[in-house]
């Protein structure tokens, strides 16, 4: 086979002359191929969303005007956050892979209290939440577009994941689910069997349940930066 | 009891609650549960109680079913058949509680009116023309060796207009929706204070409320009065509860404080931002400590106020040291209340008017 006296070759030629060459490149196999790992690590963002305004009511009584009475109005929203961001993913094809990932953040719940009957001062109460995120994504690697000698290759993912936060005390858990899409690009530095290389990647995600009492979906963007190993 | 607008110079919504008859011992004057600083545990709502000794003991139902009689005597407009049914129905509402274990069980008509000390729980109309506030009333006999109610008395004041009719009827009072607040009382509980009143020429008139608990009635034809609200469904959970309670529900707790010293008598509410539900509890102690059980998990807003000065004898016994001069606020948390157990530490700090 004409790949197969090539590896030989070079394998032979490499042994022969150990002060020449450098072996850079991994030439025998394409890279990534089905089976080839890629682990990354790094930071997350997730945007912030509006989980609405609700009041708290009483019911009138009769001949007090109209609809109910309103004791105070909470306006609430979940902020944007920071996070912490790990993938493990495994190529089933040479431009297909399927990825596992957790991630970390600490999204801050705030709600504006106001219009109090009885004026008390407008607040803003606020929560710290934990919130983890497990997801699977199918990436999909465009090798056709990659760029810079092969080192820079754009990928699109989508996926779908599930949420679990823990509000402050770690005393109640909430969960719920997400689904996701995007786009990103992998910056190798080198091109070897072996590979260290930046992972960066924008998205979005539909939410609903966990911490959320809306108990509405919501779209946030999100994006992140990591640092990625193929094997 | 129950007041209509109730005049500004004499709220007297406990009046009936002191009128307690001795069983064994000396007659005490029952007031609503000042418990924090007792064994029993103060919750949302108020809760009747007595002293024994040192401790607090809440008022309640030793044995179920609660066997009650009705006084065979209609008013205009309402037979005694359908007072019967309306109590029974009152009854259920409160039985149908989840968290709560509550029965009753109807012995019969009597001739008997409901008065305290026969042996009997007898409900029924009386004409009593110079309560000119009062819609209904409940008076107890209990032991106060333990705080077991042992006898419940609950006269409607047919001195007034009544109606049954299926959605209320003009210029009449829901039977049914008082029947369900003295029910409330003849179970155990006080009153709530999660409502709003406005004084007007010869009253103070109740604006809105969120509680069947709450003292003063709706306006004739008003027929709100009939559904419990989670104020209510909380108060009967804490007194008779379930399984589910203990087990489903949380507890938010804490203190009240001004320049550093408790709050006696700080209304403090919580709010289910889930839900969208309140309930009410109080400081009932010295420093300012306050429980509020019987929630739903999740997360929820605390807010306090100080009790209307027109309104604190609904609540409390007037020889009590109720600070009303606060401002209301909330708390600058979201307090998460976690399923059976509870969020403590909650401190309220106010300021004075």
């Amino acid at each position: 086979m004409r790949l197969s006296r090539a590896v030989l070759f070079l394998a032979l030629a490499w042994g022969a002359c150990p002060n020449v060459a450098t072996a850079q490149i991994y030439i025998g196999r394409s890279v990534p191929h089905a089976g080839t790992v890629e682990v990354s690590g790094g930071g997350t963002f997730s945007g912030g969303y509006d989980l609405g305004s609700i009041s708290a009511d009483e019911t009138r009584n009769t001949g007090t005007g109209s609809g109910p009475f309103v004791l105070f109005t909470a306006t609430s929203r979940t902020k944007p956050a920071l996070g912490l961001q790990g993938r493990l993913g495994v190529f089933v094809a040479q431009s297909a892979s399927l990825e596992a990932g957790i991630q970390l953040a600490r999204p801050i719940l705030s709600s504006l209290l106001s219009g109090d009957a009885e004026s008390a001062p407008d607040v803003t109460a606020t929560e710290t939440l934990t919130r983890l995120v497990v997801d699977g994504s199918l990436v999909l690697h465009l090798s056709g577009l990659s760029f810079a000698g092969g080192k820079g290759v754009p990928f699109v993912l989508g996926g779908g994941g599930y949420i679990r936060e823990l509000h402050e005390k770690n005393e109640v858990i909430e969960t719920g689910r997400e689904y996701h899409a995007g786009a990103g690009l992998h910056l190798w530095f080198g091109q070897g069997k072996h590979r260290l290389g930046l992972r960066t990647d924008v998205g979005v995600s539909v939410r609903n349940g966990g911490a959320d009492f809306s108990e509405t979906k919501h779209t946030i963007p999100t994006a992140g930066i990591s640092l990625a190993y193929l094997f | 009891m129950r007041a209509t607008e109730a005049p500004s110079n004499r709220v007297r919504a406990t009046e009936t609650h002191g009128r307690t008859r001795k069983k064994r011992f000396a007659t005490i004057v029952l007031t609503v549960a000042l418990a924090g600083a007792a064994s029993v545990p103060a919750s949302a709502y108020l809760k009747l109680g007595t002293r024994i000794g040192t401790r607090t003991v809440t008022l309640k139902w030793s044995q179920m079913p609660i066997r009650y009689y009705v006084t065979d005597r209609g008013t205009t407009g309402v037979t005694s058949t359908q007072l019967q049914q309306a109590v029974s129905r009152s009854f259920s509402s409160w039985e149908a509680v989840p968290s709560a274990i509550t029965s009753s069980e109807f012995a019969g008509f009597t001739l008997a009116n409901p008065s305290p000390g026969d042996g009997a729980t007898v409900i029924g109309f009386q004409n009593r023309p110079e309560l000119d506030r009062t819609l209904g009333a409940t008076s107890f006999m209990v032991d106060t060796t333990t705080g077991a109610i042992l006898e419940a008395d609950i006269f409607f004041n047919s001195a007034f207009p009544w109606s049954v009719a299926a959605q209320g009827e003009a210029n009449t009072f829901d039977l049914e929706s008082i029947a369900l607040h003295e029910i409330g009382h003849l179970h155990g509980l006080a009153h709530s204070a999660l409502g709003e009143t406005e004084l007007r020429s010869g009253g103070r008139r109740v604006i809105a409320a969120e509680a069947v608990m709450f003292p003063i009635a709706y306006a004739t034809g008003n027929i709100s009065g009939r559904t419990l609200k989670a104020d209510d469904i909380a108060g009967i959970g804490d007194i008779y509860p379930a399984a589910s309670f203990t087990r489903d529900t949380g507890s938010i707790s804490g203190k009240v404080t001004k320049g550093g010293k408790g709050v006696l008598g700080a209304h403090v509410v919580a709010f289910d931002m889930r839900t969208k539900t309140l309930v009410g509890g109080f400081s009932l102690s010295d420093d300012g400590s306050f429980v509020i059980a019987g929630l739903d998990p999740g997360p929820h807003i605390v807010r306090v106020e100080p009790l209307d000065d027109g309104d604190v004898e609904s609540f409390f016994d007037l020889t009590l040291d109720i600070d009303i001069n606060f401002r209301p606020q909330f708390y600058d948390k979201i307090v998460v209340v976690p399923r059976g157990g509870g969020t403590s530490g909650v401190e309220l700090k106010v300021v004075a008017k």
